[in-house]
């Protein structure tokens, strides 16, 4: 094995990472906020993935153009959700876990099953964009420039929300309802409308995502499922609740995943994801950055 | 109990009332049951597979002027002109829902015969149910050379396996090779279930025994987010040839990665499955130009055989698309089996198992490059001879064995 491979696999490890933070944060975010797992993530992962495709097919809107147009859809989308569902179910006053794991979980295969009968199961590819097909090339290193953008509007999308949560008003509220959902009450700050805009923002970060990894992705009904997974993870390993632990969480995983392909055959890489997953869960069970 | 010469006669009697109808209801109706992916990741290949399968039951059931078995006439002759019914059940690329599927195919809606399966894994599982049940199956279109030899008597396979297909990408080498071309190295990238482990086992003992070095294997899990690490090392490894065995969405995935990656190989020989797909030309082909694929079907033969080219337009008004390699299998699948029912003039188990076992159509009686169809002691046909198709020019052309070819290979791609 040559430092060239080493290199490029760490850098394609690195890129890909900071795509599955991106993609975890939104459910980082929602569970932080109000306990519940979205279990229906990667089909907002999905249906962004979708809107993508479709802007580009019928409007010819290149998928950067359309990254924020995606993104403000999937807001009232995610918004939308938690009014006609998940404010219901985390009502249930037996069993909420339960009520809340499958009123997400149907919703999921729900979209999963429309997605199937209104846009068929072909596959469909964003043919060509801006940045499709595009490499750049440093001494031997090959990185895709979709990849790279997507790695770029991750880091980016993590600072706005960083700033968005400490330094806002609204950010402060979300942080408070957080806190004690019960006395922000007291304090005139309707809960409901904060969790809406919670749902809305995790949607809208899936959402960023979803319009980045169509440009270099297949896309399909199913196509959630693989990334949920390792969304899962990634909150996991980075701490449940915590929008930073999704942004390591995410490094981490891309990286371990990269170096297992390099030590083990490719089709164990998952394996070393999980094993060290494990291995936080017993020295660290609340995650990397989980605050508790 | 006493039998009374009144029960005789009270029996013969309600015999004799129920006879004909029984019968009647037997010849009326052959229901067949087809079993593919109708959900999740694979879909789309029961989607198009559905299609294949009623095109197939319209030359049966309907009156065609073509040289097949059953196209002439309406519905099976041999059962008083019954017609075929489908019933059509969704295993979801999974072998236990395959399982359970089959199970009630069989109980429930009365198959008595099976087709399928798409996924070489489920088959496995839907003819093991078939053969407790002693209902025929056929794989259309699995490819796994271990299917066959399981010692199951209601198994059978018109297609050619994964071994037929891997010796006679070989046999191209050889011929490429002697006329000069550099083939000493080969990467083998395979999927990890029994469709690509069977593949790149096959590929590495004929590599072995003809004499190509494998300088990469490399095993992927199925649906990967990513495949930088795989195609890093296949880039590194640098084979004179890539032997990909992948569904589609891997396949997608490969050669946007490859392209990402600055890795130009001087030839893909794939083994077909997502590389038969119109969804990874549609993605991908601008990058595909010369990547040549194992097949079972060519609509070059559309030129020596009419029909070829006038079924395939029943199949494009159907499904908008043209027959690849797995729905002209498929379509053939269904109509042997028909075939097979027809002349065992009943819908009994064994009986269509002998009729099948009996089976000798000639190749100009089929759509496909074959020989004919006849079945081994194991149930596979040995007689259907792969073809190599190139990708030039957005359509595939035939390019190997020089009996079918219609133009040289190009090589290296472009």
């Amino acid at each position: 094995m040559t430092a060239e491979t080493i290199i490029q696999s760490l850098a394609s490890g690195l890129l890909m990472g900071l795509l599955y933070g991106l993609i975890a944060v939104g459910l980082a975010l929602i569970f932080g906020l109000m306990d519940v797992v979205n279990f229906a993530h990667g089909e907002f992962l999905m249906i962004a993935m979708y809107a993508t495709f479709f802007l580009f097919a019928f409007f010819a809107i290149d998928p950067l153009l359309s990254a924020p147009l995606v993104a403000a859809a999937l807001f009232v989308f995610g918004a939308v959700v938690y009014l006609l569902i998940v404010r219901f179910a985390v009502r249930a006053k037996a069993n909420a876990g339960m009520v809340q794991i499958f009123s997400t979980f149907g919703l999921a295969i729900v979209m999963r099953g429309l997605a199937q009968y209104f846009f068929t199961p072909d596959y469909r590819s964003v043919t060509h964009s801006w940045l499709g097909g595009k490499t750049v090339s440093i001494a031997g290193i090959y990185l895709p420039v979709p990849q790279l953008v997507g790695a770029l509007v991750a880091i980016a999308a993590f600072g706005a929300l960083y700033l968005f949560i400490n330094r806002t008003d609204f950010g402060r509220a979300l942080e408070a309802t957080r806190e004690d959902a019960g006395a922000v009450a007291l304090v005139g700050i309707d809960k409901n409308k904060v969790f809406a805009l919670g749902w809305g923002l995790g949607a809208a970060l899936v959402g960023l995502a979803g319009a980045v990894m169509a440009i270099f992705f297949y896309i399909y009904p199913d196509v959630g499922a693989s990334f949920a997974l390792i969304a899962y993870v990634t909150v996991a390993l980075g701490g449940f609740g915590s929008v930073f632990g999704a942004f390591a969480g995410g490094i981490i995983v891309g990286l371990v995943e990269a170096t297992t392909a390099m030590l083990l055959p490719p089709s164990l890489k998952a394996v070393g994801i999980y094993a060290v997953y494990l291995l936080v869960v017993f020295v660290r069970p609340r995650g990397l950055f989980g605050s508790m | 109990m006493n039998i009374t010469r009144r029960n005789v006669l009270l029996g013969a009697t309600a015999a004799a009332a129920l006879g004909p109808v029984a019968a009647r209801a037997q010849t009326s109706e052959v229901v067949i049951g087809v079993i593919y992916p109708f959900s999740g990741a694979s879909a789309q290949m029961g989607v198009d597979a559905q299609k294949s399968f009623e095109t197939a039951l319209d030359i049966i059931n309907k009156d065609h002027d073509f040289d097949l078995p059953l196209a002439k006439g309406e519905g099976l002759p041999g059962l008083g002109g019954a017609k075929v019914r489908l019933v059509f059940a969704d295993h979801q690329a999974d072998p236990q829902k395959g399982r359970a599927e089959t199970e009630r195919l069989i109980t429930q809606e009365k198959v008595c015969a099976v087709v399928g399966t798409y996924q070489s894994a489920v088959a496995v599982t839907v003819s093991q149910i078939c053969e407790r049940y002693q209902i025929p199956f056929i794989s259309a279109d699995n490819s796994s050379p271990s299917l066959h030899r399981r010692g199951l008597k209601f198994y059978f396979r018109a297609a050619p396996h994964d071994e037929m297909f891997s010796a006679a990408m070989f046999n191209f080498f050889d011929a490429m090779k002697k006329k000069g071309v550099k083939i000493d190295t080969l990467a083998l990238f395979h999927e990890d279930t029994i469709f690509g482990t069977d593949s790149a086992n096959t590929q590495l003992k004929l590599a072995a025994d003809r004499g190509y070095k494998v300088v990469s294997d490399i095993k992927y899990r199925s649906n990967s987010p990513s495949l930088s690490a795989e195609v890093q090392q296949l880039k590194t490894a640098n084979a004179d040839v890539l032997m990909p065995s992948s569904y589609t969405t891997d396949g997608i995935l490969l050669v946007k990665t490859m392209a990402e990656l600055g890795y130009k190989p001087n030839a893909i020989v794939a083994q077909d499955a997502g590389f038969s797909e119109k969804a990874l030309y549609d993605a991908v082909g601008d990058k595909l130009e010369g990547v040549i694929s194992r097949g079972s079907f060519s609509l070059d033969l559309a030129a020596k055989r009419p029909m070829v080219g006038k079924i395939n337009a029943m199949f494009k008004e159907k499904s908008g698309k043209d027959f690849n390699d797995l729905t002209s299998r498929q379509f053939m699948g269904l109509l042997v089996m028909a075939d097979a029912i027809n002349r065992a003039k009943s819908t009994d188990g064994e009986k269509i198992r002998e009729a099948l076992v009996a089976t000798d159509i000639p190749g100009e009686q089929t759509i496909m490059p074959w020989k004919r169809v006849k079945f081994d002691e194991m149930g596979q046909n040995n007689d259907a001879d792969p073809v190599l198709l190139q990708y030039i020019g957005g359509k595939f052309v035939t390019i190997f064995p020089p009996q079918a070819a219609i133009a040289e290979a190009v090589w290296p791609m472009k």
